[in-house]
């Protein structure tokens, strides 16, 4: 019989979970419901490890005096955490001086006032949102008021549209909110129709981009909060340029309260009002898409980030191109290959290998020395079994750009491929050189060193895998997924982890 | 019946490096294949307790791998999970006449698959 289907979950018995449940519940004033407790798990066993702890127990011990540990754990904890009002310093900011400072500055004819939420969770947070819309008269002075919340995780919004929430996150709420804003029902609480009907939920992406064109103008205000926390940096810079096109100039960008966009945005003006650290778009036009545009002419990287800096910048640019003061020939040029090497990558990412060979030929056509086509095709030789193909690819593609942590991943993958476990592990090693946070790296070479037996390297990596694979759960490594859902990859390694621990 | 052998047939390198991680660390020795041919070879030549066949393969694809076997005295008994992606459901009847004994919807949950297999192997050995 397969020995370990109940070893794992024995990893945090009902008690433990209790145990830390009240101790959260305490300290934070989050509430895991049971439901939670496999994600519980999941983050405890990730920061447990980070410090070597084979027993939950004495992860507890540090837990309990350490501020700093359980800000991390709690990181990890709140991945899908919300709840209604959350931060209220902010609604009531929102409601006595956003709103009217925004309605003021607004042009005669605009009859509409709108908030996106972005990363919306279940939900509370754009009905928050329109309640407090609701509460600030904008309908008396013949305003229509607008809220989008979207998310990734389509069982998050499923919930959100359902608008039922259980009694117990109605707590911490005032009573006239709750009597005025909501209907008991037999499960709990219902959003009442009048705040339902101002609120729109629609499935997306932050970090895919272009966004829709129903995302990209006329917001009044971005309401994006805990969301960025767990992207790597390129990609918070890369959102935030996002709102600022996306919001009316005056408009406001709320961030968590622990965030900031210091290193991430100067285009902001950041305000205070009540006590609250709040982003505002100038009125007056400030020259935009300067950064971008250093950006894209940045030469050949002299460091592996910076290399990963500039090619972020050139996939990230292509949007900035049109709007461009002066768009050369060779940038408009250089417009279709980007599309067409993002097209190629879509079509790798769904696994369509065919497609990927063929967009890799159009683009060779028009810049027979871009190093990402010859990735794409060696990736896409490679599944199809080509591995002759895929490495001549591969080492072409190395060549033209020595610094790809991803190029030298996908050589590790042939190499592994071919038997040659040596050269293999070589390249894991030196795209973990390149890119610290490539979990797919990680993750292969823990199978690699588990399968000749040496155990606690494995457990190493299988650790190192699912800390980044937290730490950056968007990276590039993301595009070789091949459909792999991450938080799978995720139970594979701790999976993993737990059997290498118990035998090294 | 930890230490059974299984033959792990996926062509993207890092479902087969996950499925394979995954089986490891239910205690299984595994062997892999990438395409339908090598697939079709490595299970007549090695006789794995088990076959864990993705639908979409290289050469030979999972649908006639798993007929080529099930047709055959020698080889039938060999327990076989096809791993089908979601869009694949409506051909999974063409599967199962071919003789699947199982199928396992993608993304491959861990624990899912390791209760299929321990499921399969049981029957097979009962
Ligand atoms: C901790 S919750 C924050 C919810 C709410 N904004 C709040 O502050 O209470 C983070 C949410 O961000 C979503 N998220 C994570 N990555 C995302 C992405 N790339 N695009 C959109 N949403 C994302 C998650 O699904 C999750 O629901």
């Amino acid at each position: 019989m397969v020995s370990d289907g109940s070893s794992i979950s024995k990893d945090l018995t009902p008690e433990q979970f209790q145990r830390f449940r009240d101790y959260i519940h305490q300290h934070s004033g989050i509430y895991l419901e049971e439901s939670k407790a496999d994600s519980l798990r999941i983050s405890l066993i990730t920061r447990a490890t980070r410090y070597g702890f084979a027993v939950l127990d004495d992860y507890f011990k540090l837990l309990t005096t350490d501020e700093t540990e359980f800000r991390e754990l709690m990181n990890l904890v709140t991945i899908n955490e919300t709840s209604f009002f959350r931060f209220p310093a902010q609604f009531e900011a929102l409601r006595k001086y956003i709103v009217p400072e925004i309605v003021e500055g607004k042009p005669e004819t605009s009859r509409s006032f709108r908030v996106w939420s972005a990363g919306c969770s279940t939900g509370e947070e754009p009905y928050s949102v329109a309640m407090t819309l609701l509460d600030s008269g904008l309908e008396g002075l013949g305003y229509v008021s607008e809220v989008l919340g979207t998310d990734v995780s389509t069982s998050a919004l499923e919930r959100a549209k359902a608008a039922v929430y259980p009694s117990r996150s109605l707590l911490n709420i005032p009573h006239s909110v709750t009597t005025r804003f909501f209907e008991p029902t037999p499960e709990g609480h219902r959003v009442s129709e009048r705040v339902r009907k101002t609120v729109d939920f629609q499935y997306h992406n932050l970090v895919k981009e272009p966004y829709p064109l129903g995302l990209m103008g006329n917001w009044d205000i971005v309401f994006c909060r805990n969301v960025t926390i767990y992207f790597r940096l390129e990609s918070t810079r890369r959102v935030v340029e996002n709102f600022f096109n996306s919001l009316n100039p005056g408009g406001y960008l709320f961030v968590g309260h622990s965030e900031t966009l210091t290193s991430v945005s100067d285009k902001f003006e950041p305000v205070e009002v009540g006590g609250v650290f709040l982003y505002r778009k100038p009125r007056a036009r400030s020259a935009p898409h300067r950064e971008v545009m250093k950006e894209r002419v940045t030469p050949a990287a002299t460091s592996p980030r910076a290399s990963a800096t500039a090619r972020a910048g050139s996939r990230a640019g292509r949007r900035e191109t049109s709007s461009t003061p002066d768009p050369t020939v060779v940038e408009n040029h250089a417009v279709d290959v980007e599309l067409l090497v993002s097209s190629a990558r879509r079509a790798s990412e769904e696994g369509r290998s065919d497609d990927v060979l063929t967009l890799v030929d159009e683009i060779l056509t028009e810049d027979e020395s871009n190093a990402e086509a010859y990735l794409l095709a060696a990736y896409s030789h490679a599944d199809s079994g080509d591995l002759q193909t895929a490495l001549k690819e591969c080492k072409r593609s190395i060549e033209l750009d020595p610094l790809s942590a991803a190029s030298h991943y996908v050589l590790g993958i042939i190499y592994q491929r071919q038997g040659e476990s040596d050269r293999a592990m070589h390249e894991f090693k030196r795209t973990i050189y390149l890119d610290a946070d490539f979990v797919l790296a990680h993750f292969n070479m823990a199978n690699l060193q588990r399968s000749v037996g040496a155990k606690a390297e494995a457990c190493r990596a299988y650790e190192n895998a699912l800390r980044s694979l937290y730490r950056v759960p968007d990276g590039e490594w993301s595009w070789f997924l091949g459909g792999f859902r991450p938080d799978l990859l995720a139970q594979t390694c701790e999976r993993s982890l737990i059997e290498c621990r118990k035998k090294a | 019946m930890a230490g059974a052998r299984i033959l792990a047939v996926d062509d993207s390198p890092t479902i087969l490096e996950m499925i394979k991680a995954i089986l490891v660390s239910g205690g299984y020795e595994v062997i892999t294949a990438t395409d339908g041919a090598e697939a079709l070879e490595t299970a007549r030549a090695e006789m794995p307790d088990l076959i864990l066949l993705d639908v979409m393969l290289p050469k030979l694809d999972g649908y006639r791998v798993c007929r080529l076997l099930k047709f055959d005295q020698k080889y039938k008994g060999i327990p076989i999970i096809m791993l089908t992606a979601k869009t694949e459901e409506q051909a999974m009847a063409t599967g199962i006449r071919t003789g699947a004994n199982q199928y396992l919807t993608k993304p491959i949950e861990p624990e899912r698959l390791l209760e299929a297999v321990a499921e399969e192997l049981q029957k097979a050995e009962g």
